[in-house]
């Protein structure tokens, strides 16, 4: 029996020892307060080395200390560091050796590729980051029109303290713009592995007018279409004639061909294509007077169905035929004419569809002579005509994108006039007056 | 050692088929034999012990003669129970266990020796508190002398002055037309008007009375004793109940007195085949218990069983029924309650209703109430006085409380620890930035927290009447506010640690509470070791101890596991109260259903 | 002793289902989309459709040996060698997936969460789980997925609604995927992918009548088959095809995605309380069976002296892949492509025998009385 007891008790010990062990090992174990937590991560070609790759990290004590209105008693709410290195993980190691925290990248909300950088091809890249257990899918991918280090320098949020949720709330402005995409690396990655459509990112650029004296419309896309005077989509990042606060800014998509950048989207383009894919969700259009010349009409545009796109192969060339499906509300009409009355909203119907109608094939006709990139994933329609996969890949969808000719089909239907239902001029002493 | 320990089992495999086949028709060899102990210990093993498991068998299994033969016992049994309820005492004879072996067993004809025997039992005169009173009465022209013998106390004084002095000394020299001859019957029928009376020759039962608040009478010339009931000491009024609390339903407890307690019952209950059976336990305190069941609804094997339990202790002195459930609950390591404790007679009534078998102890204000199940523990009687839907939501909010109470502070320490992308990322700089100045890593941090919460809650206990408040302000200001002040937490762990006593407070039954107040400290262990995975190892080791657990034959997790019908819907959410028409089926009750289909009446169009 | 124990048709159909569909944490739809291309989903079908046939045969065949598990009637055809031959194949087979599937589980934590801690730490995690589940039994076992699986099952169906965002119904396109030819002939093999039936016929004497047997084995093969087709078809909808092969642990990928609006996103570690569950569940049953199966072949007293010895072996034998990709290899190619002989050929070969027995038995007794 006492051998019995003793036994018992070694076989406790041992039990307890390998219980301590496993206590001892937490291996994985890290503190909130030991980790460095990186928000932006910039990516441009390096003077000495392959990558130039910057990072932004928030600064917890800055942002969380919310209680005295956080960051307005002049503390940084983000540090900035820049490193030369060969690949992504090499330069994370090299800035562990001086920034005293492991770095962390869970919570990264943007990556930005340059633009040189992206023109070379970001596809090594691109894998890398979905290996990765740390980066999210939901991160939103930047292409920046000058330097990615720049535009990370830029972003100094001044309507709220943390940089993280600048980025996640202005690149989600799309939803309420239309002037970029929902580019998040998820998205990125499927486009450019589908092999019926190309990938996108969002243009970012750090914007150059210091005063209101330098704006011009030199940069402006609106020469290309045809245009005297641009209109709020005709330009890209880094364009728009503003000053203010906060330098960095984004509009227009930059144009994947596989992993490599073949060409930006302004604006305006950028609607289109969010009109096409679906993923449209309302903006302002403005659109010139049908009747009265340089009077503009403003539109609440939405789109409540999918697009319809429909793919046909004729001698050898795709035809493509879409039809889009639009509703409006009526913002504003500086002609004062009265566009609201139901027999008069036809007139400005096919004012809207034939405007949209045009910009789209200007932009749809850009995709396949100058990009050659079949951003509007046309061929997911192509796809569903093949049996098996062997037969799909060997028609080549890609390559025969830049023979498609369109046929687009805006149908725009105007719902609501907004509080006016009846527009009337004002009087003034010298009759009536438009407004 | 570890050597060992490593190497044993696969020889522990290959041994045990030489024992088998090689050994199986030579017997045993000594050294062997040895070795086999040692391995056997080395491996934790137990031979399984030959005790008896209970099963409370699915009525759907029982073979049709299996049902005859427990209907044939319910026709039979009971009617033996109602008769001996209807004695004033148990008449089973307690085994002596208390006699000494040469004392008398029987009362002696000679008052003197009767006297000595008494005197010595309870050690007169040094105890204090034995009155011993001696007279003489006339009966009969003749004149004996008696003594009375009473503990000071426990009887009411003035029916002893009333019903056994005054008739004995001054009215039993009254002229009585009777032909009585036997001087025992002559007395018990005509001089002493007391309820209840019990002659007995026997010095076992005199004593027990004498014990619990009985009179004896000794008269010379007789060998024959008369004890009269006449308990009357002080107790507490019937009360709100302290523990269980409810808005809505009956605002009276039980009190520490037995009678008292059965008959709250009773009072709810109204039917005849609700048996009491008188069940006393302990070796030297006899302690009087009743057991509580409903005769033809409760499933017989049942209560079979819970009387075997009860009647099987070999126990001194017990004095509460928390005792009393530690001696009969099946499993003494299982992390919940297998037996309800509850205040309130209304509780206790409704679920003898539905089949179960309560057990009141005399001196205990608590019901012990079994089986129990999981769910039930975390029901509450207000639960079916409110409205179905008001039920469902407070039942809800107490899943979340037993949630939060349990897995609050492990899932903390795991998220702030191991998986820092589930956090929102304003959230993680805030406490980021919160923990900037704490020097503990977090797990210490809230088990220092933690510790404090469950110092703050004992000492709440403890803690005399009028400095009670003070503690509240203590407790809270102290230990929140100045512990962040002086960075030893960041304030968003005393958020995790309130929301998870707020938690733990929610909780209906308070040995529950007790169960996860101790396993969330495993959890906090757990989830600091491997985060999620560790909880999710917990749980499922949690779920495996309860799943196999098994509370007087009735599986613990019962509707769900094993599935049974009418989990979701009486289990954790409620169905209106004329939804509830068939009793639980894990009891195997005798009769199913609680209401006919339409229990509304008047729904009926005539 | 133990055959006094029982339990429901629910706790025996949630425990097929669990072991059936636990591939959907692991490389299930990956694997499937690897075989089939976009029409991984047709192929699932197929494969759930041969294991219906399949069972229904043996269904059939067990008729007349209600109340008896496989080593039983191996008992009935050859005595003791019968037994020990059957019992063999299965408790091999069952150390076979439960080792490989026990590495899996824990690389792909290690992947997911635990990326610093060193493999043998967290295959202890599961050990403990088997070998807690192990002592505690069958009983507590089937009533804990009993339990459980409902659960489960509640957070697959939410991870299927939260990424619905995401499908295109483009992607399953085109519709035959890598060919006809792949699908239907090459996928046969693929049947093994219900390789775990066989613990069905294990637990024949639990669940008592022929009538139940048929009931549990139609429901889990159906639900397990619809759940993993559901699976296949949601991750194809989502990934496409080239990229589908791509991902490891396509679960996770795609409980990654699921982001709605700036909180409600990066919830996919929450998922590992499912998959750690689901790990847990399958293998403490395929490791109670396994010391079920030798206890039975050998005719012993009790299993549980067995139980720590086991425990060791297979944490040991869990190291014997060199590294992720071969423990993969092990359980695709080589199990998913050869377990249906044991499932599926063996009961059927063993059953016909049973049965030529008998009838012969019976002839003999008729021409002898």
């Amino acid at each position: 029996m006492v051998r019995k007891k003793v036994l018992r008790k070694v076989s406790t010990i041992v039990i307890l020892c390998m219980l301590s062990g496993l206590s001892a090992g937490c291996y994985d174990r890290r503190e909130i307060d030991d980790l460095a937590y990186v928000i932006a991560i910039g990516l441009d070609k390096g003077k000495s080395n392959v990558l130039k790759m910057t990072l932004q990290f928030a600064v917890p004590t800055a942002i969380g200390n919310g209680q005295e209105g956080g960051g307005s008693n002049g503390e940084k709410s983000s540090i900035v560091t820049t490193v030369e290195t060969p690949t992504i993980y090499s330069g994370l190691n090299m800035v562990n050796n001086y920034i005293s925290k492991q770095v962390d990248l869970s919570h990264a909300k943007v990556i930005i590729f340059s633009k040189e950088l992206a023109q070379e091809g970001i596809h090594q890249y691109i894998h890398a980051i979905m290996r990765g257990r740390e980066f999210r899918p939901n991160m939103f991918i930047l292409v920046a029109r000058d330097s990615a280090e720049e535009y990370i320098k830029n972003v100094k949020p001044s309507l709220e303290i943390n940089p993280a949720k600048y980025y996640e709330m202005n690149l989600e402005a799309f939803k309420y713009t239309g002037f970029t995409g929902n580019t998040q690396l998820i998205n990125f990655y499927l486009q450019q592995e589908c092999t019926c459509s190309q990938a996108v990112a969002t243009l970012a650029a750090v914007n150059r007018y210091k005063t209101t004296g330098d704006f011009t419309v030199k940069h402006s896309t609106a020469g290309n279409k045809s245009r005297s005077y641009p209109l709020e989509g005709d330009f890209k990042a880094g364009h728009i004639p503003r000053v203010g606060e906060v330098h960095s800014e984004i509009m227009g998509l930059a144009v994947f061909d596989g992993g490599t950048m073949v060409g930006e989207l302004d604006g305006e383009e950028t609607t289109y294509y969010l009109m096409q894919t679906g993923q449209y969700h309302y903006s302002y259009i403005t659109l010139p007077d049908p009747i009265v010349k340089d009077k503009f009409v403003v539109l609440n545009v939405t789109q409540n169905r999918k697009p319809a796109h429909r793919v046909r192969m004729e001698d050898g060339s795709p035809k493509i035929h879409a039809n889009i499906r639009l509703d409006a509300d009526i913002l504003s009409i500086q002609s004062g004419k009265n566009y609201e009355y139901a027999g008069n909203v036809h007139i400005l119907e096919k004012a809207a569809e034939d405007f949209i109608e045009k910009g789209m094939l200007q932009f749809l006709e850009r995709t396949t002579t100058e990009l050659n990139a079949d951003v509007c994933a046309f061929g997911k329609d192509m796809k569903g005509q093949f049996l098996t996969w062997k037969e799909w890949q060997e028609f080549k969808w890609l390559e025969r994108y830049k023979d498609a000719t369109f046929e687009i089909d805006v149908d725009l239907k105007i719902r609501r006039p907004g509080l006016i239902i009846r527009s009337k001029p004002a009087y003034s002493t010298k009759g009536e007056e438009m407004y | 050692m570890s050597n060992v320990f490593f190497k044993t089992p696969l020889s522990e495999c290959i041994f045990r088929f030489k024992v088998y086949y090689l050994y199986r028709y030579r017997g045993g060899v000594n050294t062997l034999s040895n070795f086999k102990n040692f391995i056997k210990n080395a491996l934790f093993f137990n031979e399984p012990q030959k005790t008896e498991h209970f099963i409370l068998t699915e009525s759907q299994d029982a073979s049709p003669s299996e049902e005859q033969n427990a209907g044939d016992t319910a026709n039979t049994k009971p009617d033996a129970k109602k008769r001996s309820r209807r004695l004033p005492r148990k008449t089973q004879a307690q085994p002596p266990l208390t006699q000494n072996e040469n004392a008398p067993l029987t009362i002696s004809k000679r008052l003197s020796e009767n006297l000595d025997y008494m005197k010595t039992k309870y050690s007169l005169p040094v105890n204090g508190d034995i009155v011993l009173r001696e007279f003489d009465i006339i009966v009969k022209h003749k004149v004996i002398s008696a003594f009375i013998m009473f503990h000071d106390g426990m009887v009411e004084r003035k029916i002893i002055n009333q019903t056994i002095l005054q008739p004995l000394m001054l009215l039993s020299n009254l002229d009585i037309k009777s032909t009585e001859e036997d001087i025992v019957s002559y007395i018990s029928k005509h001089i002493l008007p007391q309820n209840q009376l019990i002659i007995t020759q026997e010095y076992t039962e005199v004593i027990n009375m004498v014990n619990f608040g009985g009179c004896v009478i000794f008269l010379d010339g007789i060998n024959t004793a008369f004890v009269a009931d006449v308990k009357g000491w002080e107790h507490r009024n019937v009360q709100r109940p302290n523990t269980e609390l409810v808005i809505r339903g009956p605002q009276e407890g039980f009190t520490e007195i037995l009678r008292v307690n059965t008959a709250l019952i009773r009072k709810i209950l109204r039917d005849e085949n609700l048996i009491a059976e008188n069940i006393s336990i302990g070796r030297r305190s006899h302690t009087p218990c009743a057991m509580l069941y409903i005769k033809d609804i409760t499933n017989n094997a049942l209560v079979q069983e819970v009387r075997k339990r009860l009647e099987s202790i070999r126990i001194d002195y017990i004095t509460d029924s928390g005792e009393l459930e530690q001696l009969i609950e099946d499993n003494v390591f299982l992390p919940a309650p297998q037996i309800l404790a509850t205040e309130r007679p209304d509780r206790v009534a409704a679920m003898l209703a539905e089949g179960k078998v309560a057990v009141i102890m005399s001196g205990s204000p608590f019901a012990l109430v079994m089986p129990v199940t999981f769910f039930a523990l975390i029901h509450s009687p207000e639960d079916s006085y409110v409205r179905f839907t008001y039920a469902n939501l407070l039942r809800f909010i107490r899943i979340l409380a037993i949630l939060f109470s349990l897995l609050l502070p492990g899932l903390y320490v795991a998220i702030t620890n191991f998986h820092h992308e589930l956090i929102p990322t304003d959230l993680l700089l805030a406490i980021a930035a919160s923990r900037e100045k704490v020097p503990f890593p977090s797990i210490v941090e809230i088990l220092i927290m933690e510790i404090s919460f469950e110092l703050i809650r004992e000492a709440g206990i403890r803690i005399p009447g009028p400095i009670g408040p003070t503690l509240g302000i203590i407790g809270a200001l102290i230990l929140g506010q100045a512990a962040v002040a002086a960075n030893i937490v960041s304030p968003i762990l005393i958020v995790i640690v309130a929301v998870t006593g707020i938690g733990s407070f929610a909780i209906p039954n308070f040995s529950m509470g007790f169960a996860f107040r101790i396993l969330r400290f495993v959890y906090i262990g757990l989830g600091g070791m491997v985060g999620f995975l560790g909880i999710a190892v917990g749980l499922f080791i949690h779920g495996l101890v309860l799943t196999g657990a098994k509370s007087f034959g009735v599986p613990f997790l019962a509707p769900f596991g094993p599935k049974t019908s009418g989990g979701l819907t009486d289990e954790i959410t409620r169905a209106p109260i004329w939804k509830q028409e068939k009793r639980p089926d894990f009891l195997n009750p005798k009769d199913k259903k609680e209401q006919p289909t339409i229990s509304k009446g008047w729904m009926n169009k005539k | 002793m133990e055959n006094k124990m029982v339990f429901g048709k629910w706790e025996a159909i949630t425990l097929l289902m669990n072991m059936i569909s636990t591939k959907i944490v692991l490389n299930f739809q990956r694997k499937v989309a690897e075989d089939a291309g976009t029409a991984g989903w047709i192929l699932t079908i197929y494969i759930s459709v041969l294991a219906l046939l399949g069972f229904m045969v043996i269904e059939k065949l067990y008729a007349e040996f209600e109340g008896k598990d496989l080593l039983d009637i191996g008992e009935y055809i050859g005595g003791t060698v019968g037994r020990v031959m059957i019992g063999s194949v299965i408790f091999i087979f069952l150390v076979y997936i439960v080792t490989v599937v026990l590495r899996e589980f824990s690389e792909n934590l290690k992947i997911v969460t635990l990326t610093v801690s060193p493999i043998s730490f967290v295959s202890l995690f599961f050990l403990a789980g088997m070998i807690v589940g192990a002592y505690l039994g069958l009983e507590a076992l089937v009533r804990l997925h009993a339990i459980a699986i409902p659960v489960l099952t509640v957070t697959f169906l939410f991870i299927s609604f939260a990424i619905s965002q995401y499908f295109n119904i483009s992607r399953i396109m085109p519709i035959f995927g890598t060919g006809l030819r792949n699908i239907f002939v090459g996928g046969f093999t693929k049947v093994s992918i219900f390789a775990e039936l066989l613990i069905l016929f294990l637990i024949v004497p639990y669940i008592r009548t022929h009538k139940n047997f048929k009931t549990v084995g139609y429901t889990s093969l159906f639900i397990a088959g619809f759940s993993l087709t559901m699976s296949s078809l949601i991750f194809l909808l989502v990934f496409p095809y080239p990229a589908a092969i791509e991902g490891f642990l396509p679960m996770y990928q795609l409980s990654r995605l699921i982001n709605y609006g700036r909180f409600f996103q990066r919830v996919e570690s929450v998922f590992v309380f499912t998959w750690g569950i689901v790990a847990l569940l399958y293998l403490s049953a395929g490791f109670y069976f396994i010391v079920f199966t030798f206890k039975k072949t050998f005719n012993l007293t009790y299993y549980q002296p067995l139980i720590i010895p086991f425990a060791i072996l297979i944490y040991t034998m869990s190291f014997l892949p060199p590294n992720l990709d071969s423990t993969v290899i092990l359980e695709t190619k080589y199990f998913r492509n050869t377990a249906w002989l044991v499932t599926f050929v063996m009961p059927i070969v063993i059953l016909l025998i049973a049965k030529t027995i008998k009838k012969r038995k019976k002839e003999v007794k008729h021409s002898n009385g």
